[in-house]
């Protein structure tokens, strides 16, 4: 039990302390996603699903 | 396999819920007669009625039914229509319910006559059932319909679940029902956007969690490799009015047999909850589910592809990421910690990119297909929708910096805005929905008239420009005669002057929301005949139809 604590503690402590960095670390991988230059075709493929459906 | 081989039986789902449905007739009579208010006794028999009706029709539809329907037919996914032609249908029978209690409201500020002196009808009551109506009844119902139609073509796949889809769009209007009367009754937990009491709150918990359960199971079976993006839009959607749900209500009844309960939180807490729920039901519930019918309905209307899905995917997550935090902005000037305040206003300001981003990537959808605005009402419909998104985006974020909000808070010019979004945004992007849904579901090849969509383009617009540049005057007006100083430091006004100014643009104001009305009662006529007697679509009954 005493284990699980001092994990949470210190998971809670990081989140806490560094959640701007994590965050906009999150969201630099989501940009890198989206705008990675080999994800164009799928994107472009992606782009026409309402018209391709039957 | 031969499905008129399998032997019938009932399955889990409609035994559990006959049990289930039996029970809760019985406990809701008892509840009747342990009842200590009027109106939770009311509320407790119109339960139990419900339940006994849910149990016949369940049953009769299992004895109705000669098998499960099939996933696919002639290797088709089977979709399932019928939850969703219900969830329109209601869509637009609440939308002119709330537009018109919004008309007597507002006439009622403009004529307090109209009060009729009965506590029924009194301004406090009708206003929750008005914003109520309007937003959780009509849009609700435009986002449920429109969710399980878009996730189920986008997928590929039946919706999944049997009697789930029914009991989410069925249940769903239950609460509406509960959630409106009550209001009438003057029951109210008197939090603004989420004042259904505690059992009606309860009740909305389970419908919603098995909503998210339906548009997930669709998700996960899906035939097509990628999530498309107006499933992540629903889906954030989905997610967090729950989350916002379960924050902003827990409440201590008084009795489990009545329906006054206390809220939790307390104080400043209180108030923080109440607005990080608000302004998130602006985000979440206005907003992200009505950008996936923007993602979807625009593109498929114009014939276009999305501008640009990467921008799609940044406009998603940028959203997603900033809008939770700007609540503090409704709380500028008041108890809550200062820093708190500042934080609410630097994330609303910010909004203003992924707003406008996801604006530019609508209206740029038409590159290529702009002469359709000329032809196509609906499509006109959709685009302007988008206009107006990008305009209240713009004013929001400045009403949200702290000096130009303490000249507008508390007056006319939030309504103005709020309605901006409301009717020119939400509004118009429902109806241009709905205009393409109905001939879909009924499988029409078309409105029975265009020429009526233009007509209820024309005396919406102008509704919604008489509605919002009067609340813009008459809010401004407001504000500078609040803090209006005399010579000698007296204020020169007094409130009952600020009143008596007003009077005129609730005039105006009222006829706006009279023409916006008038609109919608056009759209229900132009739907309404579409069904009865537009031309059926033919179907091949095998070969896809090819890629447009």
């Amino acid at each position: 039990m005493k284990a699980i604590l001092t994990v949470h503690n210190f998971a809670s402590d990081l989140v806490t302390t560094f959640w701007t960095p994590i965050f906009v670390g999150i969201f630099i991988a989501i940009l890198t996603y989206a705008l990675w230059p080999r994800n164009q075709a799928a994107f472009d493929e992606a782009a026409k699903m309402p018209l391709r459906e039957e | 396999m031969n499905p008129s081989s399998t032997a019938k039986s009932m399955t889990l789902g409609e035994a559990g819920l006959v049990t289930v449905f039996s029970l809760t007739a019985f406990l809701c009579l008892l509840a009747v007669a342990m009842a200590q208010d009027t109106a939770f006794a009311f509320h407790a028999a119109l339960s139990s009625a419900a339940s006994l009706w849910a149990v016949i029709a369940i049953g009769n539809r299992y004895f109705a039914r000669p098998s499960l329907p099939p996933q696919e037919i002639n290797g088709r996914p089977n979709y399932n229509m019928g939850p969703i032609k219900f969830s329109a249908v209601m869509s637009v029978i609440w939308g002119i319910a709330g537009f018109a209690v919004g008309l007597l409201i507002a006439s009622q500020l403009a004529w307090p006559s109209l009060n009729f002196d009965l506590p029924w009808t009194s301004f406090g009551r009708l206003r929750p059932l008005h914003t109520s109506a309007v937003i959780f009844a009509f849009g609700g119902n435009v986002l449920i319909a429109s969710s399980l139609y878009v996730v189920q073509k986008t997928c590929r796949v039946r919706l999944a679940g049997d009697l789930a889809p029914w009991f989410v769009v069925i249940g769903y209007n239950y609460f509406i029902l509960v959630a409106g009367t009550g209001y009438l009754l003057g029951v109210t937990q008197s939090k603004e956007y989420a004042e259904p009491e505690w059992y009606a709150d309860l009740w909305l918990t389970i419908v919603w969690v098995v909503y998210l359960l339906v548009f997930l199971g669709t998700i996960i079976k899906r035939k097509e490799p990628h999530i498309f993006v107006a499933n992540w839009f629903y889906l954030a959607f989905i997610v967090t009015i729950a989350v916002l749900h379960l924050g902003n209500n827990p409440a201590v009844p008084v009795s489990v047999f009545g329906s006054k309960s206390y809220v939790a939180w307390a104080g400043v807490q209180d108030a923080m909850f109440q607005w990080w729920y608000g302004h998130n039901a602006v985000g979440f519930f206005l907003t992200a589910g009505f950008l996936a019918i923007m993602y979807y309905f625009i593109p498929k209307r114009a014939e276009r592809p999305i501008y640009s899905y990467r921008l799609s995917i940044i406009h998603f997550w940028s959203l997603i990421f900033l809008y939770i935090w700007a609540g503090p902005h409704h709380l500028h000037y008041t108890a809550l910690p200062d820093w708190a305040q500042t934080l609410g206003m630097t994330f609303s300001i910010m909004l203003w990119m992924p707003s406008w981003g996801g604006m530019i990537n609508g209206l740029m959808t038409l590159s290529g297909a702009w002469d359709k605005l000329r032809t196509d009402p609906v499509l006109r419909m959709l685009v302007v929708s988008v206009a107006f998104y990008g305009m209240s985006t713009f004013e929001g974020p400045m009403m949200s910096i702290k000096v130009v909000n303490s000249l507008s808070h508390y007056t006319d010019w939030t309504i103005g805005h709020v309605h901006s979004g409301a009717l020119g945004w939400v509004g118009f992007v429902s109806f241009g929905a709905l205009y393409c849904l109905i001939p879909w579901l009924w499988d029409r090849k078309g409105l029975y008239s265009l020429k009526l969509v233009n007509w209820h383009f024309w005396t919406a617009t102008i509704g919604i420009v008489l509605y919002i540049s009067a609340m813009w005057v008459s809010g401004i007006l407001q504000g500078l005669m609040w803090r209006a100083y005399t010579s000698l430091g007296f204020l020169e006004y007094s409130f009952i002057e600020t009143v008596e100014a007003m009077h005129p643009f609730y005039i105006i104001r009222a006829a706006g929301g009279g023409l916006f009305l008038i609109g919608s009662l056009i759209m229900a006529y132009n739907l309404w005949m579409t069904v009865r007697v537009g031309e059926a679509e033919v179907q091949s009954p095998v070969a896809l139809q090819p890629a447009e």
